[in-house]
């Protein structure tokens, strides 16, 4: 049945085709190479270290390890790949043979960590302070360790999948899971420091804590007791991982999603409405009625709201720390600059529920588009502008925020981020209409953890995102090297007749694309997955 | 004498070595109910496609209304209403929303699109208007999309499948519409697999298998003694075969 499984989600993914298969395994290569480089440096100084820097770093090396795990898949909104239980549950299929393969997919959402494990275990076996090879047996815990992890990941997945599926409350969620993982930098930040981190000893130190026990024994403690706490521990992830996975199978994300609570469109006359009408008093059809379709579409649109109200909390809860560290820091660069870098942070984050792939959330809809009397120019700029509306809104609400928190700046400040945000969109919007063309990826509107763009397009998005930001950065630079404003005016003004040249190129050429590729966009945009959802 | 709704010539479309579409000659006269048949994977959604400028042809030439495909692209596209095969709903919208959105789209003023949108959905009793099209049935999904194909009031129809997953009383509603459609003068170009639909509903038939056309004309031109229209189909496909019993079945 797994083999069945396995075969049907291979065979699903040929579809890709040969060209985004080679640029998926040259991404790959390049993701997975730098984590084994991370590996390797981590090996050699396991090689190496003295008993008492290996003391101290083996059980916080495992700890920042099971951190990883659990958090990064939360924080890049990407929870990595899933068995689609939808398409599932009518086989009769085992549910413990369905777990196991869930338990199996948890690699895939870091696979980097076990890299580095296998990179750290190598080198402690090379270290003389531990015996070199004699001391295999007392790393065995470690592999104990990698399952806790494994099966931890599979229980916070199911549990997090089930609560981001009810309505509202996935944005509170979202947000006090990001408070909850910011506080303490902002308590160290904030002066909370001075106090000592004994709290923080005690995690990492204390013995019947997974990575604790797993270091000790590595060291030479007990290996009867690690091994006992670390079974605990695994048994309680185990049955964790599986209460909740079965749950899962018997929750009826459709019911959780139901609009039963309330009509879900705002009644005429609400602020949301005018909103939305708002593109109606600025611009004509068909562009006004496409800007206002995409304002409605994304602000119902789960995973857009969740990534929206990431844009103004994660950038500031990021970045404050940064401006609340005394005195020294609050003459900072970042301090100096903090509305623009939140901003710039949230423009980023937009991208992947909007530019990047702008017909994703439309999937096969989007033929209308394609068969609607308008030059399909006017949806690009329809949906650019619709970006744009909801960009400026969280640079209006991050105002607000930093007005609450008394972070300094002045007004020339706030109309130097609206110029910044609108010149560093229009180069993002620029390589965004391409990739929605190039690299076209349906998604589904209620599934929070979906990455935006087609997975071999996510890593190019790091060499863009650069190449975007290039033109506003050089012009930092410039200000700062001739320390004039005029300067930096000029070049301001310079990027921005730019990035307008190149976005009406991008346009041009998005639509010349769009013709010769609409048959396999639109093909792109109605296929399904497999029996894996892939995050 | 004015030109056919459709008029079709040595239409070509492959995808890889598979000829689609083979060589599809086709001609529609004005105000005619036409109906599209042919086996799964004949090429009748293909056409369709081509025909509303979704595909691009490989070779051939396609009129619609006496306006030329694709250099009339934009001006055939606003009087033809359409109703595909995939859905091209736009989910998180409700059924008022995109009713409006469509006829803004299709170049009405927003108070004319938003009135036509009320009466649209109370004609195919879609009163509730502020749920999602998410959330809508299959069925429901097919009448707002027959909805969005009228809301312009275009001079040809063009249905994939308009009827399927729809109850006897919506797809009765939407047939009656048609029907008063094509007698104020509107072409209706209709595929269905359900061929008591078509005899009921069309003056002319034209049956595709493997791209090309095998046979077409009226239902009595068709017809030899007292067939039906599925014996008819069964025929011309040359699909007659024994029913074999499988041992384990």
């Amino acid at each position: 049945m797994i083999a069945a499984i396995l075969r049907a989600q291979i065979l699903s993914m040929r579809l890709a085709g040969r060209r985004g298969a080679v640029f998926s395994a040259i991404t790959g290569a390049i993701w997975y190479g730098f984590w084994c480089f991370i590996a390797f440096t981590i090996g050699l100084f396991a090689a190496h270290a003295d008993a008492a820097a290996l003391r101290l770093w083996i059980p916080t090396s495992l700890l920042l390890v099971c951190l990883y795990w659990q958090f990064v898949p939360i924080l890049s909104a990407s929870m990595g790949s899933g068995l689609d239980l939808r398409k599932l549950l009518i086989y009769p299929a085992p549910h413990g043979r369905l777990f196991f393969v869930e338990i199996l997919l948890r690699l895939t959402t870091a696979l980097e960590m076990v890299l580095v494990v296998a990179g750290g275990i190598a080198g402690l076996l090379r270290n003389p302070a531990l015996g070199g090879l004699a001391a295999a047996p007392r790393l065995a815990p470690i592999l104990i360790f990698v399952l806790f992890n494994l099966l931890l990941a599979s229980g916070t997945r199911s549990l997090l999948e089930r609560l981001l599926s009810h309505r509202r409350l996935r944005e509170v969620l979202i947000f006090f899971l990001l408070i909850a993982l910011t506080a303490p930098r902002i308590l160290f930040a904030s002066g909370f420091a001075s106090v000592g981190v004994g709290p923080f000893d005690g995690i990492i130190h204390f013995p019947a804590l997974p990575w604790a026990a797993a270091g000790h024994a590595a060291m030479g403690g007990s290996l009867l007791r690690a091994i006992a706490v670390l079974t605990g521990w695994t048994l309680a992830a185990a049955w964790f991982g599986r209460s909740q996975f079965e749950r899962n199978l018997r929750f009826d994300s459709t019911a959780a999603q139901s609009s039963t609570a309330g009509p879900e469109a705002a009644p005429r006359g609400s602020w949301s409405e005018r909103l939305y009408r708002l593109p109606s008093h600025l611009f004509r059809d068909p562009l006004a009625a496409i800007v206002e379709k995409e304002l409605r579409s994304l602000a119902r649109t789960p995973r857009f709201r969740m990534v929206f109200v990431m844009g103004f909390s994660f950038g500031v809860m990021v970045w404050l720390p940064a401006v609340m560290g005394g005195q020294a820091a609050r003459h900072s660069t970042i301090e100096q600059n903090f509305l623009v870098v939140v901003c710039a942070y949230a423009m980023t984050l937009l991208g992947q529920v909007t530019y990047w792939n702008c017909f994703g959330f439309d999937r096969s809809a989007v033929q209308f588009y394609f068969a609607a009397p308008q030059p399909i120019s006017q949806t690009f700029l329809g949906k650019n502008l619709a970006y744009l509306i909801f960009i400026y809104l969280e640079v209006l609400i991050l105002v607000f925020i930093t007005m609450l928190l008394r972070v300094d700046w002045r007004p020339a400040q706030l109309a130097e981020t609206l110029a910044v945000v609108g010149i560093c969109s229009l180069y993002m919007m620029a390589f965004g209409n391409i990739s929605s063309v190039r690299y076209p990826r349906a998604l589904t509107p209620e599934r929070v953890s979906q990455g935006g763009a087609s997975s071999r397009f996510q890593a190019l998005v790091f060499i863009l995102y650069p190449l975007a930001l290039a033109p506003v950065f050089l012009s930092y630079l410039a200000r700062y090297a001739f320390d004039s404003q005029t300067v930096f005016v000029v070049a301001l003004t310079f990027s921005a007749v730019g990035g307008a040249v190149l976005y009406w190129q991008a346009v041009e050429s998005a639509v010349k694309t769009l013709g010769e590729r609409r048959e396999q966009i639109l093909a792109d945009l109605s296929q399904g997955e497999g029996p894996v959802a892939t995050g | 004498m004015s030109s056919p709704a459709i008029l079709v010539r040595g239409l070509k479309k492959s995808y890889g070595s598979v000829a689609a579409v083979d060589g599809v000659d086709l001609e529609v006269a004005r105000g005619s109910f036409f109906g599209f048949l042919g086996p799964n994977g004949a090429g009748k959604s293909t056409t369709i496609r081509i025909l509303t400028g979704l595909a691009p042809a490989d070779s051939g030439s396609v009129e619609i209304l006496g306006l030329r495909f694709p250099d009339d692209e934009l001006e055939i596209k606003k009087r033809i209403g359409l109703v595909p095969d995939e859905s091209l709903l736009f989910d998180r919208l409700t059924g008022a929303e995109f009713l409006e959105f469509v006829g803004r789209m299709y170049g009405l003023e927003r108070s004319t699109a938003r009135d036509r949108a009320a009466a649209l959905l109370d004609l195919l009793e879609l009163a509730n208007g502020r749920k999602i099209i998410g959330e809508y049935s299959k069925g429901m999904r097919k009448r707002v999309a027959m909805a969005a194909a009228l809301i312009h009031h275009p001079e040809l129809f063009l249905m994939d499948e308009p009827f399927e997953g729809v109850d006897a009383v919506g797809a009765r509603l939407m047939k009656d519409i048609l029907l008063d459609q094509v007698r104020r003068g509107a072409t209706v170009f209709l595929t269905s697999h359900v061929l008591e639909v078509v005899e009921r509903l069309c003056d002319r038939v034209a049956i595709i298998n493997h791209g090309a056309i095998v046979a077409s004309g009226t239902l009595g031109e068709l017809r030899s003694g007292g067939e039906s229209l599925e014996d008819v189909f069964v025929r011309v496909l040359g699909a007659e075969r024994q029913l074999e019993r499988l041992d384990w079945l």
